[in-house]
């Protein structure tokens, strides 16, 4: 029991989780059903596996603004190579195409020593555009069976996106508590002078980070391209904000050094559920934006140590 | 009496922080508070700070009785505590960080210049060499804690705390704080003084008391007190080395440098280390010796002419992983900064800085990196509850064991020591000397760093003396002396 508590204490954002399900349970007898929950996790998945990889970002103290537009150039090479035939080679360029962003964004960080909020907001304006001239701002629709099966089809009963929620979650966890990489990811971001005269390249796990960070977008950008069935231009805006409250909601620190995957997880839930919820109750959308301000506002105060 | 504390007692969880601790203080004295880390100082200092509300006992201020419920009431009440971190705002001026919160003029227009001008009065009749217009972060740590004082009396403080005030300044700074202690004694303030070193307790405190285990052991008139008393009683033992020296330097040089440049700090040092002995280098704050660790381990640029590790010819020296390739080690000098993320717990620190030893290319082994903690702390003797305790949380002597611990682990072949023994307590500083008496011995090079001239003297073989950057001269055996060092390190020439 008392580690149960010591539990809950670690990730708020599951507490926060348990009440808002209980809430909108009370609210709504549609809410508390198992297909309603698919729908919320399918909903969340976009959003969670962006703010998966945002979580590796901020716990080595940096912030990718950029995840939005990358992801939409990801979505944009994707989109058309698949009209020209290969799936497999459309998801591989899609997912190169985020890395290089994000390496982009690394390197820049790293090797030119300028702020990672300021080369991400570059960046992001930059990936818009070239998206934009990309596809002459036309959507492109219009995609096999095999492809859309990754955004639409399920195993088991469970939705693919949300299996590949699931994977970049464990891959994530894994990254964080078991690799050099994640050890560093939270070395850098409690003292970076710290870890560079413990010797660590600093530089070189940075870029690394970032790039994963745009990998993780160009993933869930191939889940979204799949299941709308289409790709455009607009994609991905503001999903940078989506993620950086999932992970706030998580307990990181925007300082660096703290922060979960399992709290961004349930930090991802609880943005969704909101949604979710707020829509069953037939709450108009003009409100659900404030509701979603004030649970963030309200987390944070409360994790305040 | 102007302030007394009578039987103040304060409880964290867990802990007995002070029992029922007595201390007073006369209108015009310097009263020395010391005691290890732990031991309660500064417990006290926060409860009279408004920080902390004790749990038992009372405080009477000019023979009332008072309660501090916040930083606010004390300092109306004229007391003003100097913390050790001081607290300035690094980006503002001198004199507005002198009347911050307090500005002239009003809320929609400040009165820059009538700020500036008051500021210049005040430093001037303080007779403080200071810029009011100068930025804070410009100043060296020295100048830094003039603006606190500054500061602190213009809030018409009778009272000033300060907390290890002179840990980070050089001997030839002490001096001069200490003379603008005793100007402030004279004109009636009274100073709470807490210092690790002891020989300035005996030069500028009236009285002093210890805490030991959040008791008090003793008060009384310097005067009737001994050096090696005190240290009995802050450690409850006696110590009967406080520097012990057992290295056995041998002729073999194991260790060369030639014309190194730092740029902006270090200019032309040439020097070497024999097997097993124990090499100085002093100087004043500012004079370049810690620029010089954080070139040759490469966290700076830096380049050399020739640099020789073990007949082994080193071509350049880039970063610190170069450095560790190579076997050099450098223990940065503020533990804070620069050797602890503070935010993670033991294991991870050393894991950190030993992935080679826990890690095969990608994945960490837990498992090891624990096993490696674990004797850390054995080896060490670090005391801990355990090794996921967070470093934040540790004493500053213990922290200060967690990075040597991490570094050593290394078996480094050259070990470049900055201010290793700063800011912890007397019993750990006895602990570290002896790891750099072992190192010595074991073969490992070790250059050591300090600003602490007693440390220098009893412990070094040969002594670098830098100025300004450059190096002054060598001293070796009986030229060592704390005179001939400082004469070096203020530039008047050495016969």
């Amino acid at each position: 029991m008392k580690r149960f508590f010591e539990w809950m204490r670690r990730y708020p954002a599951f507490v926060g989780f348990i009440g808002i399900v209980v809430v909108f349970s009370l609210l709504s007898d549609r809410f508390f059903t198992i297909s309603n929950f698919l729908n919320v996790l399918r909903q969340v998945s976009i959003q969670a596996i962006i703010a998966f990889g945002m979580t590796i970002v901020i716990i080595s103290g940096g912030i990718d603004l950029s995840v939005g537009s990358v992801f939409a150039i990801s979505a944009a090479v994707l989109a058309s190579i698949l009209k020209t035939g290969n799936i497999f080679l459309a998801i591989l360029a899609g997912i190169a195409v985020g890395g290089a962003f994000g390496l982009f964004n690394g390197f820049v960080i790293a090797k030119g020593k300028i702020q990672p909020f300021i080369v991400t907001l570059a960046t992001m304006a930059i990936a818009r555009s070239f998206t934009l001239v990309y596809m002459q701002g036309m959507p492109i629709t219009g995609f096999s069976r095999t492809f859309r099966f990754i955004g639409r089809g399920s195993i088991g009963g469970i939705p693919v996106p949300v299996l590949i929620m699931f994977g970049m979650f464990l891959l994530t966890w894994y990254i964080l508590s078991k690799t050099k990489l994640g050890l560093y990811a939270y070395s850098i971001g409690g003292n970076e002078e710290a870890t560079r005269l413990s010797g660590v390249n600093v530089d070189m796990y940075k870029m690394m980070i970032y790039t994963l960070s745009g990998t993780f977008s160009a993933v869930s950008a191939i889940v979204l391209t799949a299941r709308l069935n289409s790709a455009q231009p607009i994609f991905g805006q503001n999903y940078e904000l989506d993620a950086i409250a999932a992970v706030v909601l998580g307990g990181a620190s925007l300082s660096g050094g703290k922060g979960t995957v399992v709290g961004t997880l349930f930090g991802a839930l609880i943005m969704g559920i909101i949604n979710n919820g707020l829509n069953l109750l037939n709450v108009s959308p003009f409100y659900q934006q404030a509701v979603k301000g004030a649970v963030i506002l309200a987390a944070v105060l409360l994790e305040r140590e | 009496m102007l302030l007394k504390m009578e039987k103040i007692t304060k409880r964290f969880p867990g802990v007995l922080a002070l029992d029922n601790v007595d201390f007073d203080l006369r209108e015009g004295e310097i009263h020395a508070l010391v005691g290890e880390n732990g031991a309660g100082k500064s417990t006290l200092i926060k409860i009279l700070g408004g920080v902390h509300q004790p749990d038992g006992g009372r405080i009477i201020l000019n023979g009332q009785e008072v309660h501090f419920s916040s930083p606010v009431d004390s300092q109306k009440a004229g007391i003003s505590v100097i913390h050790q971190e001081l607290n300035l705002a690094e980006n503002l001026s001198v004199a507005h960080n002198i009347f911050l919160g307090r500005e002239k003029g009003s809320w929609w227009n400040i009165d820059h210049k009538r700020m500036r001008k008051e500021a210049e009065e005040i430093l001037k009749r303080l007779s403080f060499n200071l810029n009011p217009s100068a930025v804070v972060r410009e100043l060296n740590v020295s100048e830094k804690q003039l603006v606190a004082i500054a500061k602190a009396l213009t809030l018409n403080a009778r009272i000033i705390v300060m907390d290890e005030p002179t840990a980070t300044i050089t001997e030839h700074e002490v001096e001069r704080l200490f003379s603008i202690m005793k100007d402030l004694k004279k004109n009636g303030v009274s100073i709470i003084f807490i210092s690790h070193r002891l020989d300035e307790i005996f030069s500028v405190a009236d009285r002093v008391t210890v805490l030991r285990d959040g008791k008090k052991v003793a008060s009384g008139l310097v005067e009737d007190f001994t050096k090696d008393e005190l240290v009995r009683l802050m450690v409850g033992r006696s110590i009967t080395d406080m520097y012990p020296k057992y290295n056995v330097p041998k002729d073999e040089v194991i260790f060369e440098v030639e014309g190194l440049e730092v740029p902006g700090f270090v200019k032309d040092v040439t020097f070497n280390v024999k097997r097993g002995e124990i090499f100085g280098v002093a100087g004043l704050v500012g004079c370049g010796k810690s620029e010089l660790a954080l070139g040759l381990f490469g966290a700076v640029k830096s380049y050399f002419k020739k640099m020789k590790l073990f007949d082994a010819e080193v071509k350049e020296i880039k970063n610190p992983m170069d450095a560790l390739k190579l076997g050099i080690v450098m223990i940065p000098e503020d533990r804070k900064k620069m050797g602890l993320i503070l935010d993670l717990d033991i294991v991870k620190n050393i894991a950190t800085a030993n992935s080679n030893l826990v890690a095969k290319l990608v994945n960490i082994s837990w498992r090891k990196a624990k096993s490696l903690s674990n004797e850390a702390i054995k080896k060490f003797s670090i005391k801990a509850s355990s090794i996921k305790q967070l470093t934040k949380n540790l004493s500053g002597g213990n922290q200060q064991k967690v990075v040597l611990a991490k570094y050593l682990f290394r078996e480094p072949r050259l070990v470049i020591l900055v201010e290793p023994t700063r800011g912890i307590d007397v019993g750990a500083k006895v602990e570290v000397y002896h790891l750099i008496n072992d190192l010595a011995n074991r073969g490992t090079g070790v250059i050591f760093i300090s600003s602490e001239l007693p440390e220098i003297v009893s412990l070094c073989d040969r002594v670098l003396v830098m100025h300004r950057g450059r190096q002054i001269t060598i001293l070796e055996g009986n030229e060592i002396t704390q005179e001939n060092i400082l004469r070096a390190a203020t530039g008047v020439e050495v016969a």
